[in-house]
C-alpha cells in the first residue's frame, strides 16, 4: 500500500539518512534506496535517482568515499563507504536534529 | 565551500566524461536492480519497467543535478577565451611580440631589482625563527658635535646589555671577517664568523652533522678551540666527508670540528656564507693583538662586533628603544667609570634601538641602498611605461576590430564577455611576458652580480619563490592595466555609429585615451632620462676626481701573523724583508710599507703646534707612516718642499709631509714649509714640516673627509707599524696578484701569511653606488626612450593611416607637402611638449631627495634638464617623421573619387 500524502524531506536530512545507512556497511545506491524503503516502512519516498547527485556532492565534501567493486551476483557497482569526516558529520547532525526535534514537539504539546 | 571540496570539485571537473559515464553505470545498475525485483514480485516485464522508471524518478534531472556538481560554467568560458586569446595572438605574432618583449623588459626589470633589494633588505635569514622578532641593535650618539650610528661596538658593551636589558628573550653578538684557514701556502682567506653560543637559539636549524657549540665552549676569557664549518665549505673543501674530530687551522686558532651548519644556512651574514663558525671569544681571545684579546671583555677600546636581541612578545619599538637606550647609558657610565675620561652622557646623547637586521633597511642605511631603492622606483616606472606602451597596442588592436566588435555586441554578445575576453588575451599576453622577463632578469642577473658585487644576487631568478610570486603579481596587473582600459574604451563604442561609418569616424575620441598615455609615457621617460643624466655626470665626477694617489697601478699587500710570536724589531725586519722582496721582483717599479690604507682604517694622535691653542678643534688631522718610496709608490704629488728620504731616518731631525688642506688650516697666512709641529706630545722634539703634498681622500669620497693628513717616515715614528705594503706594478696590477703573493709567502714565517689584492678594488666598492645610478638609470632611461618612441611612431602612424582619405582631400584642395607635414608632425611635437613639460615638473619635483645621492652634480642641472627636452623632441621628430612622409603622398585622385 502507498501512501497519498507525499512527505517531503527537510534540507539535509537525506545527508543524515545516508550517512546512518552507511555506518552499516559500505553499500552501493541501490541498497541505500533499499534500506531507506525498507526502515521507513516507504514513508520516506525519495525519487531514488535523486540519491546519486547528493552521493556525489557528500563525496566531494569528504564524507564519503567512492569504490566500484563486484555486487555478489557478479555485477558492478560503485559502493559508498562512510569516512572519519563523515562520522564526524553525522555525529553534529544528528545532535542538531535531536534538539530540532525536542523543540518541535515542544511546540506542538504547547498549541 | 572547504578547499577540500573546491579541489575535489576541480579534480571531477578535468574528469567530467568518465564520471558522466560512470554515473550511467550506476544508474543503469539501480534501474536493472529495481526491474529484477518487479519481476520477482510478479510484475509483467513491461510493468517492471514502469515501475522501475517511477521509482528512479527524472533521470535527465539526475543527470543535470549531478553535473552540477562537477561543473564548473566560468572554467569551460575561460578555456574557450584562453583558445580564443591563443588563436589571435598566434595569428599576429607582429603584434604579439612585441607586446611580450616590451612587458617581458618590464617585468624582468622588477624581478632583477625585487631580487637584489629583497636580499639586501626583507628576506629573512634562512631557519631563522620568527623573524618578526628578532632585531639588530643599532647604537648613535653624538661626537664632536655630529650625531652619528656606530657600526660595531665591543663585547663589553654586549656584556652590558645582557645585564642592563630586560626587553630580551634572546641576545646574542656576532662578527664575521676574512680570516684564513689552512696552512702555508695554502692558506686562504675565507669569511669566518664568530659567534656567541646563543646565537644558534635564534635559529630552527638541525646541524647537518654533529652539533653546535654551547655555552660552555664560548667563554671569556678565551672560547675553546671549537668550529662549526659551514655547509658550502664542508662541500667544497671536504666532499660532505664525516669530519667530525679533525681539526682545521682557522685564524690563529687550530680548532676541532664538532659540526657542520645545514645547508642554506647563513649565520646572520648577508651575501656570502661564513666558511667556518667559531665561539665569538675564541674569536676575540685568539686576535693577534695581545691587548685587544686580553682586555676584550673588560674595556671599551675595541669595537668589532654586533648585536642582535629577540624582543619579548608585543613589546612596541618604542619601549624597547627605552629599554636599551638606558642599558646603553648605564654601560655609557661604566665605561666612563672604567676609563676615566670620555665624552658625558649629557653630551653625547646615547640612544639604542632595535632596528632591522639588514643594515641596508635600518635608521643608517648607506649610500648604495638608498640607490638601490630609486633604482626599483625606476624598475617600477619601466613597468608603467611598458604597460601604458601595451594598452595603447592593445587599444590600436581592438579600434581595428572595431566592427566586429560592434557586430558581436549588436548580436547580443554582454559587454561582460567581451571585456572578458579582451582580458583573457592580456592575462596571456602578461604570462608571457612574465615569462620572457625572468628569462631577462636571469640573464641580467650576471651584470647586476657584477655592479653590485653581492654573491647570490641575481641568482635562481627563476626558481626562487619570492621572486616568481612578486613577478606573477606584476603580470597580473599589467594585465589588468592593459586589458581593462583598452576594452573599456573599446567598448563603450556607439554602436550604430561603428556598424554605420566603420572606421573612418568614430575613432578620435579613443585616439585621445591613446594620447595621453603617450603624454604619460613620455614624461616618465624625460624623468628617467634626467636621472639617468644626473648620475652618469655623478660617476664622471667621481671618477675624475683626483684621489690624490694613483689608484689603478698599485697592490696592496696585507701581511697577517700567525703562529709566531714576533717581537717589534723582528716584526720591523719581516716587513723589511718584504719590500725589498717585493722590489725585487720583475714587473714591480716600486714599493712602500704603509701603516693605513684608504677606507680602511686612519690613525691619529695629539698634534700640537705653537701658537694655536688646541689643534684637534679645528678637525681630524691623520697620519700615514711609510717608508721613503711612499710618493713615487703611489703618485701622491709633492706640491713644496720635497717628499722624506732614506736620511730621514731613527736618529735624524724629525721631519714630516702635510697636505696642502692641513698646511691651510694650520698656518692660513703663513708658509707651512720649515714649521713645527710636534706628534703625539708638547714636549717631544720639534717635526718640522719638509714638504706639501697634494690632498687625498682617506675615509670618504664625499666633500665631508677633510683631508686633513700628515705623512711621516715609518722609521722614525712607529717603525712596527708598516703592515701594509703598496706595490706599484709596471702592468695590469689585477693580472700578477698570484705571482706577487706566492713571491712575498716565501719571506713569511711559520703559519703567516700575505693577501694580495688591487687597490682599486678597494676604490671601486666607494665608487659603486654612483657606478650602479649611472648604469642602472642610463639603461632604464634608454629602454624607456624607445618604448616611448616606438609608441608615438605606432599612434601617429595609425592616425596617418586613419586620416589618408582626409590628406587626400586636402592635397586636393591645394594644400602643399609642407603643410601636411606641419599637421602630422605637429601632432608628435604637441606629444612630446606635453610630455617634456610634465616629465621635467615631476623631475624638478623629486629633485631635492635625489640630491643626497649624487655626486658634486646638482640635482636641478639646467643643462641636463634641457638636454634631456631636446632628446626627447629629437627622437619625437624622427618618429612622426616617417607618418609625415606618407601622408604627403596621399592620392587626391583616390580621394575625390572615393566620395
Amino acid at each position: 500500500m502507498t501512501m497519498s500524502v507525499r512527505r517531503d524531506l527537510l534540507p539535509g536530512m537525506l545527508d543524515m539518512l545516508v550517512l546512518k545507512t552507511l555506518t552499516i556497511q559500505p553499500m552501493h545506491g541501490y541498497g541505500i534506496a533499499q534500506h531507506l524503503h525498507r526502515l521507513s516502512e516507504a514513508v520516506i519516498q525519495v525519487e531514488e535517482g535523486s540519491l546519486y547527485p547528493a552521493l556525489q556532492r557528500m563525496r566531494q565534501r569528504g564524507w564519503i568515499s567512492a569504490e566500484w567493486r563486484q555486487t555478489p551476483n557478479n555485477q558492478r557497482a560503485r559502493y559508498y563507504t562512510i569516512t572519519a569526516a563523515g562520522r564526524q558529520q553525522l555525529g553534529e547532525q544528528t545532535a542538531g536534529f535531536a534538539d530540532l526535534l525536542a523543540a518541535v514537539s515542544r511546540v506542538m504539546e504547547v498549541a | 565551500m572547504s578547499a577540500r571540496e573546491w579541489l575535489a570539485r576541480l579534480f571531477d571537473w578535468s574528469r567530467r566524461e568518465q564520471l558522466d559515464r560512470e554515473l550511467d553505470d550506476e544508474l543503469r545498475f539501480h534501474r536493472g536492480q529495481l526491474e529484477r525485483d518487479a519481476v520477482d514480485a510478479g510484475a509483467s516485464e513491461r510493468e517492471a519497467k514502469h515501475d522501475a522508471a517511477r521509482r528512479l524518478g527524472n533521470v535527465t534531472r539526475v543527470h543535470e543535478d549531478a553535473r552540477d556538481r562537477w561543473s564548473w560554467p566560468w572554467l569551460d568560458h575561460l578555456f574557450q577565451d584562453m583558445r580564443y586569446a591563443w588563436r589571435g595572438i598566434r595569428r599576429s605574432p607582429g603584434f604579439a611580440i612585441p607586446v611580450i618583449l616590451t612587458l617581458g623588459l618590464g617585468i624582468g626589470a622588477n624581478a632583477a631589482m625585487f631580487g637584489l633589494i629583497d636580499r639586501m633588505m626583507f628576506r629573512p635569514y634562512p631557519y631563522l625563527r620568527d623573524p618578526g622578532s628578532v632585531h639588530r641593535v643599532y647604537l648613535q650618539s653624538t661626537f664632536r658635535g655630529n650625531r652619528q650610528f656606530w657600526g660595531s661596538t665591543e663585547y663589553t658593551r654586549f656584556l652590558d646589555f645582557k645585564k642592563f636589558s630586560t626587553t630580551y628573550q634572546q641576545i646574542a653578538a656576532f662578527s664575521a671577517g676574512a680570516t684564513a684557514i689552512g696552512t702555508g701556502e695554502d692558506a686562504r682567506e675565507f669569511r669566518v664568523a664568530g659567534v656567541s653560543a646563543s646565537l644558534w637559539d635564534f635559529f630552527n636549524a638541525r646541524p647537518a652533522l654533529g652539533r653546535f657549540f654551547t655555552a660552555a665552549e664560548d667563554t671569556t676569557p678565551r672560547g675553546a678551540d671549537v668550529a662549526v664549518l659551514g655547509y658550502g665549505y664542508w662541500t667544497a673543501q671536504y666532499d660532505r666527508r664525516d669530519v667530525l674530530g679533525q681539526t682545521i687551522r682557522v685564524g690563529n686558532i687550530t680548532a676541532t670540528i664538532i659540526g657542520v651548519a645545514p645547508e642554506g644556512f647563513t649565520g646572520v651574514s648577508d651575501g656570502e656564507a661564513p666558511a667556518a663558525y667559531i665561539p665569538i671569544t675564541t674569536y676575540a681571545g685568539s686576535n693577534a693583538n695581545q691587548r685587544d684579546r686580553e682586555e676584550y671583555y673588560t674595556r671599551y677600546n675595541w669595537g668589532w662586533l654586533y648585536v642582535m636581541v629577540r624582543l619579548k612578545p608585543g613589546l612596541t619599538a618604542e619601549a624597547a628603544e627605552q629599554d636599551l637606550t638606558s642599558a646603553y647609558i648605564r654601560s655609557w657610565n661604566a665605561e666612563l667609570e672604567f676609563d676615566g675620561e670620555g665624552t658625558p652622557v649629557a653630551i653625547a646623547q646615547p640612544r639604542a634601538l632595535a632596528g632591522p637586521m639588514k643594515t641596508a633597511a635600518g635608521p643608517n642605511a648607506g649610500l648604495e641602498a638608498k640607490t638601490l631603492l630609486w633604482v626599483s622606483g625606476v624598475a617600477v616606472i619601466v613597468l608603467l611605461i611598458a604597460c601604458a606602451n601595451v594598452a595603447n597596442l592593445m587599444l590600436a588592436r581592438l579600434l581595428r576590430r572595431q566592427r566586429e566588435i560592434a557586430v558581436r555586441l549588436a548580436l547580443g554578445v554582454s559587454r561582460g564577455r567581451l571585456l572578458m575576453q579582451t582580458l583573457t588575451e592580456s592575462l596571456m599576453l602578461a604570462l608571457l611576458g612574465c615569462a620572457a622577463g625572468l628569462l631577462i632578469a636571469q640573464w641580467g642577473g650576471a651584470t647586476l652580480r657584477h655592479l653590485y658585487a653581492q654573491q647570490g644576487a641575481g641568482e635562481g631568478i627563476v626558481t626562487d619563490g619570492r621572486i616568481l610570486a612578486v613577478s606573477l603579481v606584476a603580470a597580473l596587473l599589467a594585465a589588468l592595466v592593459t586589458g581593462v582600459l583598452p576594452a573599456v574604451a573599446a567598448t563603450r563604442a556607439d554602436l550604430a555609429s561603428s556598424l554605420k561609418s566603420g572606421a573612418r569616424e568614430g575613432t578620435h575620441q579613443k585616439s585621445r585615451t591613446r594620447v595621453a598615455l603617450l603624454v604619460v609615457q613620455g614624461a616618465m621617460s624625460v624623468v628617467l632620462l634626467v636621472g639617468a643624466g644626473l648620475f652618469v655626470q655623478s660617476l664622471d665626477k667621481v671618477k675624475d676626481m683626483r684621489l690624490g694617489f694613483d689608484a689603478e697601478p698599485l697592490l696592496l699587500v696585507n701581511r697577517i701573523l700567525r703562529g709566531v710570536q714576533l717581537d717589534s724589531s723582528a716584526r720591523v725586519q719581516l716587513s723589511r724583508r718584504l719590500l725589498d722582496a717585493a722590489q725585487a721582483l720583475p714587473g714591480v717599479s716600486e714599493a712602500a710599507l704603509v701603516s693605513s690604507v684608504p677606507f680602511w682604517s686612519t690613525s691619529s694622535t695629539s698634534l700640537f703646534v705653537s701658537g694655536i691653542d688646541s689643534v684637534s678643534r679645528l678637525g681630524r688631522f691623520t697620519y700615514q707612516t711609510a717608508t721613503p718610496d711612499y710618493f713615487t709608490t703611489t703618485g701622491t704629488r709633492i706640491l713644496r718642499g720635497r717628499p722624506f728620504a732614506s736620511a730621514d731616518r731613527e736618529g735624524a731631525p724629525r721631519v714630516a709631509v702635510l697636505s696642502e688642506s692641513m698646511a691651510r688650516i694650520l698656518w692660513p697666512s703663513a708658509e707651512a714649509l720649515g714649521q713645527c709641529i710636534r706628534v703625539g706630545s708638547d714636549t717631544l722634539p720639534c717635526t718640522e714640516v719638509i714638504g706639501i703634498a697634494e690632498d687625498a681622500v682617506q675615509n670618504s669620497m664625499l666633500d665631508n673627509d677633510k683631508r686633513l693628513r700628515y705623512y711621516l717616515p715609518l722609521d722614525q715614528y712607529f717603525p712596527a707599524n708598516g703592515n701594509y705594503m703598496l706595490v706599484r706594478m709596471h702592468g695590469d696590477p689585477s693580472r700578477q696578484v698570484e705571482s706577487v703573493r706566492l713571491a712575498l709567502q716565501g719571506a713569511m714565517p711559520g703559519e703567516s701569511y700575505v693577501t694580495v689584492r688591487p687597490l682599486i678594488e678597494i676604490i671601486d666598492g666607494e665608487r659603486r653606488s654612483w657606478q650602479i645610478g649611472a648604469t642602472m638609470f642610463a639603461a632604464f632611461g634608454v629602454l624607456a626612450l624607445i618604448v616611448a618612441a616606438v609608441g608615438l611612431y605606432g599612434v601617429i602612424a595609425y592616425g596617418v593611416a586613419q586620416r589618408m582619405h582626409e590628406m587626400g582631400v586636402r592635397i586636393a584642395l591645394g594644400a602643399r607637402s609642407g603643410d601636411v607635414v606641419r599637421l602630422v608632425m605637429g601632432q608628435g611635437m604637441r606629444v612630446a611638449g606635453a610630455g617634456i613639460v610634465i616629465g621635467l615638473g615631476v623631475a624638478l619635483l623629486v629633485a631635492p631627495r635625489v640630491q643626497p645621492l649624487l655626486f658634486q652634480q646638482s640635482a636641478r642641472d639646467p643643462v641636463t634638464y634641457a638636454a634631456v627636452g631636446v632628446v626627447l623632441l629629437l627622437v619625437a621628430l624622427l618618429a612622426s617623421a616617417l607618418p609625415a612622409r606618407r601622408a604627403t603622398r596621399a592620392d587626391p585622385n583616390a580621394a575625390l573619387r572615393a566620395d
